[in-house]
């Protein structure tokens, strides 16, 4: 291990760290506001290489490789680059596979060793490359280019991508995997890195690639289709400011109708509910239930009037027997007044030969002397004819009236 | 128990444009050819027909065979479209212009009326252009007050099934089919009527380059 790389290394990581906020704000504000930092602070950046100046009169900026470095990390949609230099690394593989190879003919153990290790860091560098590349298209896509606003814009980065996609593609055809494997020999871990390793990273990212290459073509598609609409409505719009008066043509009428203007007319209403199910009764009831308040007042005279005339029918039906009772009654109380002698009830009742049950004639007159209002009650004095229950004490049996005037 | 079957010719039936915004189920049970042979048969006793419109993303139902009382039926319908086709035009730049994606709507796409209408109060030009598109006899508002008179014109494209608001706690809404469906009556007119209409947008946007 080399100590010094080490320790410059573990300086830049903290320089890194403790000025975090500077980096990140340069990494969204593009340049460093130099009046706001210390020169010392700036100075030690530019030292570790963190930050430099593109030119000598404009502001310091951060080091494409850490940019790029923090775009990867951190996912940013605005990384746009992508990286489709896969012919160099390639070639840098073949290279080092050689020299695996001639050190291990020579039996050189540990340099064979670290050539290994070194071409392992770049096949696994070169797959990671392409999955990076196709995961920014992928990301691109699926926000449909959010980042920029316009559609015009759109199509451009659209078609940026595709250009990006057919390079990516065209170095992807740089894969001869006959020679690669050639060069593999029969060496196992060669073959592990060279052959197995590069054939699925190459077998996916070509497969997502014409995916993506479908999928942006689509999107192509869509967003003309946008700029197509947003044109007829403009365009209508400038119709309409032109000529006021226009509409088109009453197309119902024409023998053929066009199929767009074929809408038929709703046929469907709300169903009725079905009283008499039984199925529905529980629904019904809770419907019910949930009125909150019933207003009869809106319905208007006419339900009223059936309702009650419906009852005024039954009490005459009642009435119409009462009322010879009553009527009974009444002239038996006339006649104790033309009289003016005092009559038994039970008298009147054989005289007249009344065909109603006795007790119910007795407890009739009672009742109508009783029903009497005050003042007439006066004129009459009422004798109550009875006996005393045998048996239970305080029970009066009345067995006749006597009924005569004051 | 109602079938989906039965579900989706109540739909149609009732007049609805069927696109996945209004019912997904229901759009993907017409998608498939031997339900929609279904639908057709059951439609057809009531000489009805299953049509569909904007490639097949909305459906609707139509008359098979046209006499004197479908043609006063469809007469009407036309007069709708077309008398609403300007105010829904306007309505459409308008949003498109205030929610800044220079994107027109299509089936799906959230309106949040709250941005709309954040946007609108800042910018007087559009302000004055939702006071007139409000005035047309189709959204019939007498308002002053922009806020109602864009609660006004949502809710009227919600009854006139434009839109739909999936939760009716919040000021969101959805664009349906039946917009897409609007796309497609435009693109008639202009072919049918020879508006060149795009042209027409096209030299009026090339034209202050050449000032």
């Amino acid at each position: 291990m080399n100590i010094n790389l080490n320790k410059s290394g573990l300086s830049l990581l903290n320089a890194l760290s403790n000025h975090s906020e500077l980096i990140m704000q340069t990494y969204f504000s593009g340049s460093v506001n130099e009046a706001e930092h210390s020169p010392n602070i700036i100075q030690n950046l530019i030292d570790l290489k963190v930050l430099w100046r593109p030119e000598s009169d404009v502001e310091l900026r951060l080091r494409p490789s850490l940019r790029t470095l923090l775009e990867e990390s951190l996912q940013d949609e605005s990384n746009r680059q992508i990286d489709a230099n896969i012919g160099n690394l390639l070639t840098t593989l073949t290279t080092q596979a050689e020299h695996y190879k001639e050190a291990l003919a020579q039996q050189k153990y540990h340099e064979s060793q670290a050539y290994l290790s070194d071409l392992t860091e770049h096949v696994y560098t070169l797959t990671e490359t392409l999955s990076t590349n196709v995961r920014l298209l992928w990301s691109r896509i699926s926000n449909e280019f959010g980042y920029v606003s316009s559609v015009d814009a759109k199509i451009r980065e659209n078609e940026l991508a595709q250009t990006q996609v057919t390079d990516m593609l065209n170095q992807l055809s740089m894969f001869h995997f006959d020679i690669l494997s050639q060069l593999a020999g029969s060496h196992r871990e060669l073959r592990h890195l060279l052959v197995i390793t590069l054939q699925s990273a190459f077998a996916t990212s070509t497969q997502e690639l014409s995916l993506v290459q479908s999928k942006l073509l689509e999107l192509l598609g869509r967003f003309r289709e946008f700029k197509g609409r947003t044109r007829l409505l403009k365009g209508f719009m400038l119709h309409m400011e032109q000529k006021p008066d226009f509409t088109p043509v009453n197309y119902s009428s024409l023998s053929q109708v066009p199929n767009l203007f074929n809408h038929a007319a709703c046929i469907i209403k709300g169903a009725a509910p079905d009283v008499y199910n039984v199925e529905h009764e529980f629904e019904l009831t809770s419907l019910v239930d949930n009125l909150r308040s019933i207003n009869r007042l809106w319905q208007g005279k006419k339900n009223r009037v059936v309702a009650t005339a419906l009852i005024l029918e039954q009490e005459t039906s009642i009435e119409l027997n009462e009322d010879l009772l009553k009527d009974e009654v009444e002239r038996y109380f006339c006649q104790v007044i033309d009289s003016g002698k005092n009559t038994r009830a039970l008298d009147y009742f054989n005289q007249h030969n009344l065909d109603f049950d006795q007790e119910v004639w007795i407890y009739q007159v009672l009742g109508a002397f009783q029903g009497l209002p005050d003042s007439e009650r006066d004129f009459f004095d009422i004798d109550l004819a009875g006996i005393e229950d045998e048996i239970y004490t305080g029970n009066f049996i009345i067995q006749d009236i006597e009924l005569g005037l004051r | 128990m109602i079938t989906e079957q039965g579900r989706v010719l109540e739909l149609l039936l009732s007049g609805q444009f069927v696109c996945t915004t209004i019912d997904e189920d229901a759009f993907r049970y017409l998608q498939s050819s031997a339900n929609r042979e279904l639908v057709e048969q059951q439609l057809n006793v009531l000489n009805r027909h299953l049509s569909s419109a904007a490639d097949g993303e909305v459906y609707f139902c139509s008359y098979s065979s046209i006499g004197e009382a479908e043609r006063k039926v469809l007469a009407t319908h036309f007069n709708d479209v077309s008398s609403h086709l300007l105010p829904l035009i306007e309505w459409l730049l308008l949003v498109q212009e205030a929610m800044g994606t220079d994107v027109p709507l299509t089936q799906g796409a959230l309106i949040r009326l709250q941005e709309v209408q954040t946007v609108v109060e800042d910018t007087p030009a559009y302000a004055e252009q939702l006071g007139k598109i409000s005035r047309y006899s189709m959204f019939g508002s007498k308002a002053n007050e922009l806020d109602s008179q864009l609660k006004l014109i949502f809710k009227r494209l919600v009854e006139l099934g434009y839109l739909v608001r999936p939760n009716m706690d919040k000021q969101i809404y959805c664009a349906t089919g039946k917009i897409d469906y609007l796309f497609d009556v435009l693109k008639f007119v202009d072919e049918t009527e020879n508006l060149s209409l795009s042209e027409r947008a096209e030299d009026s946007i090339s034209q202050p380059s050449l000032l």
